[in-house]
């Protein structure tokens, strides 16, 4: 059994009076420890299959197994604590809590996970995942006082910390330069395959695919084409 | 909470000023209340004084204390069936001392009853004010009703009426200046309230003073500012956090998206809540206090601890609900909606 499937999953919308099916049955499998991107034109549903996956929103119709069972069947407190224990999320920009500082965010982070870690076993939990960042010496910084790229690496930090099973990532560096587009991906990488951590990635950049092991092309809200990437 | 206490330290400036802005609501409310107080002592300690029990007035006075008139037999009859009550009277009039200056008091006779003082014919004990104007014991007091002369007996504390100092008077000398043989009022302490007597009206003490029409007025538009501001209070913190919080949503659709919980989101502004208010209610009450102390002998002012815990709990309670209501769009945020509105 896998880790994670969707099964025919559905979403529409209504503006209106028009009913809009966005989503018109999508069925896919994360594979264990692999990072799977999600790609296709704008508005072909992309973000609206992350979020349904998260547990961020409900699906229509349809079945998301997360380890043998149906989040979309689950209430919003069980789907809650799923999302703080098994789930992590990088979006497209780093969305730090601005009055923590750096290390508080992860701590935060650990504290919404309910971290089975006594306090030391987190500081120097924290203390490695900075430095695996590279940010270990901005760790007393706040928000206003990172870069971009830095912000990003703080959120990835965030989004891996509590040892989440799936992590979610919607355009994670959407905002960023190639530059530091490329040192964000590696770390997504890098940090996924040394903690066996499933990832989704939406991503609109060509160049990110060559971090993925597979790709799903979405179009008009089916799946178009499903293949293995080569890994760069 | 510690998310609480970073925003906290995080924003000072912010936080102090609601903080400040609380703490003079509070202390505006603390001196307002204080002076309600003060002025219903300066109005009618003579009632105010007395223990808890119900006041009489006959029934066709019209709630009118200066047109009742308890009759001998009745008077009789409850002195004999209630050793401890008391009739009196009170009269508004003057005194004029040794250099023809002229006060104005009012005048207090009973039967024996210790909850009024009782003098001999010819003297009076007066109000403690009075020392205040250079009257000393042994003085002598006249009035033009009656023939004699008062000797100045002695003092008692803070005894007033209709914000007059009060002058108690024998009852004889009452009866010769009024040219009335009845008492006004009868008193009957901790009575059942069932206690019912033919032909008059029976008060509790609350109810007596608000017959008095000055006291009701007063009281009536102090206690109506102190509630505005209580009222201000809560809303200013209602105001203060639906700002806070409507610049906080997409943070907080972050939150809730990684997982924490709606509630904690409400501790969290419970406690900064609890905080501003604990600290700001701390200043006012202590500088209200040290006010009360200070206070120029002749501002009627009395603010107690009993008030002051009082209208602090009511201001934590109003602050609290401030906030939760303003806290609903809290509850109503989408962790979706914050990602997909961008940076924060
Ligand atoms: N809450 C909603 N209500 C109505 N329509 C919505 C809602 N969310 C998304 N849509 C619509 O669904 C379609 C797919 O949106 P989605 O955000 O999933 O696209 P996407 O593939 O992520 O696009 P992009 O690459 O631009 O991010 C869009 O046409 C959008 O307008
Ligand atoms: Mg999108």
């Amino acid at each position: 059994m896998s880790i994670f499937t969707m099964d025919k999953v559905k979403k529409s919308f209504t503006n209106g009076e028009v009913e809009e099916e966005i989503l018109k049955g999508i069925s896919l499998t994360l594979k264990e420890g692999e990072i799977t991107a999600l790609v296709g034109a704008s508005g072909s549903g992309k973000s609206t299959l992350l979020t349904i996956a998260a547990g961020l929103q409900n699906a229509s119709e349809g079945k998301i197994i997360f380890e043998g069972e149906n989040i979309n069947a689950l209430n919003q407190e069980q789907i809650r604590k799923i999302r703080a224990k098994e789930f992590g999320f990088v979006f497209q920009f780093a969305h730090l809590v601005p009055f923590l500082t750096v290390e508080e965010q992860l701590m935060l982070m650990l504290d919404i996970a309910e971290s089975k870690l006594v306090k030391k076993d987190r500081v120097r939990e924290v203390e490695r995942i900075l430095e695996l960042v590279e940010m270990d010496h901005r760790k007393t910084a706040y928000p206003s006082s990172l870069s971009g790229g830095e912000k990003q690496r703080v959120a990835v930090a965030r989004a891996m910390i509590h040892q989440p099973k799936i992590l979610f990532a919607d355009e994670p560096t959407a905002s960023l330069d190639s530059k530091r587009s490329k040192d964000v991906m590696t770390l997504i990488r890098n940090l996924t395959k040394e903690q066996k951590v499933t990832t989704l990635m939406v991503t609109h950049d060509e160049e990110m695919l060559t971090y993925a092991d597979h790709v799903i092309n979405m179009r008009d809200g089916v799946v178009f084409k499903e293949e293995s990437a080569g890994v760069y | 909470m510690k998310l609480a206490w970073r925003e906290i330290k995080n924003s000072k400036v912010r936080f102090i000023i609601l903080g400040s802005i609380v703490f003079l609501v509070s202390l505006l409310t603390f001196i307002i209340s204080g002076l309600a107080n003060g002025l219903s002592a300066d109005n009618a300690s003579l009632i105010k004084d007395l223990p808890e029990g119900h006041i009489f007035m006959s029934e066709d006075a019209d709630e009118m204390y200066n047109m009742s008139r308890i009759d001998r037999g009745t008077e009789k009859k409850l002195l004999n069936e209630r050793e401890d009550a008391s009739v009196f009277s009170i009269q508004m009039g003057f005194m004029n001392d040794g250099n023809e200056k002229q006060h104005s008091v009012a005048f207090v006779t009973s039967t024996g009853s210790d909850l009024f003082n009782h003098v001999e014919a010819g003297e009076v004990i007066l109000d403690r004010s009075f020392e205040g104007e250079g009257i000393q014991v042994g003085d002598v007091l006249t009035n033009n009703q009656f023939s004699g002369e008062f000797i100045v007996k002695g003092f008692v504390d803070q005894k007033k009426f209709s914000h007059a100092p009060v002058a108690y008077i024998n009852i004889d000398n009452y009866r010769e200046m009024y040219r009335v043989e009845e008492m006004q009022l009868a008193f009957i302490p901790e009575g059942e309230s069932s206690f019912e007597i033919a032909g008059l009206q029976s008060f509790t003490n609350q109810e007596f003073l608000n017959t008095i029409p000055s006291y009701s007025a007063e009281q009536m538009s102090l206690n109506m500012i102190v509630w505005f501001l209580v009222i201000i209070s809560g809303m200013l913190f209602g105001i203060f956090f639906y700002m806070m919080n409507v610049q906080k949503i997409g943070l907080y659709g972050i939150l809730k998206a990684i997982g924490l919980k709606t509630g904690d989101l409400f501790k969290m502004m419970w406690t900064q809540m609890l905080f501003i208010t604990f600290i700001s209610l701390v200043l006012s009450a202590v500088i209200s206090q040290v006010f009360n102390g200070i206070a120029p002998e002749g501002m009627p002012f009395n603010l107690t601890m009993e008030t002051t815990v009082q209208l602090s709990v009511v201001f934590l309670i109003t602050g609290f609900i401030g906030s939760t209501i303003s806290g609903i769009q809290i509850k109503k945020v989408e962790p979706l909606q914050a990602i997909q509105q961008g940076e924060v």
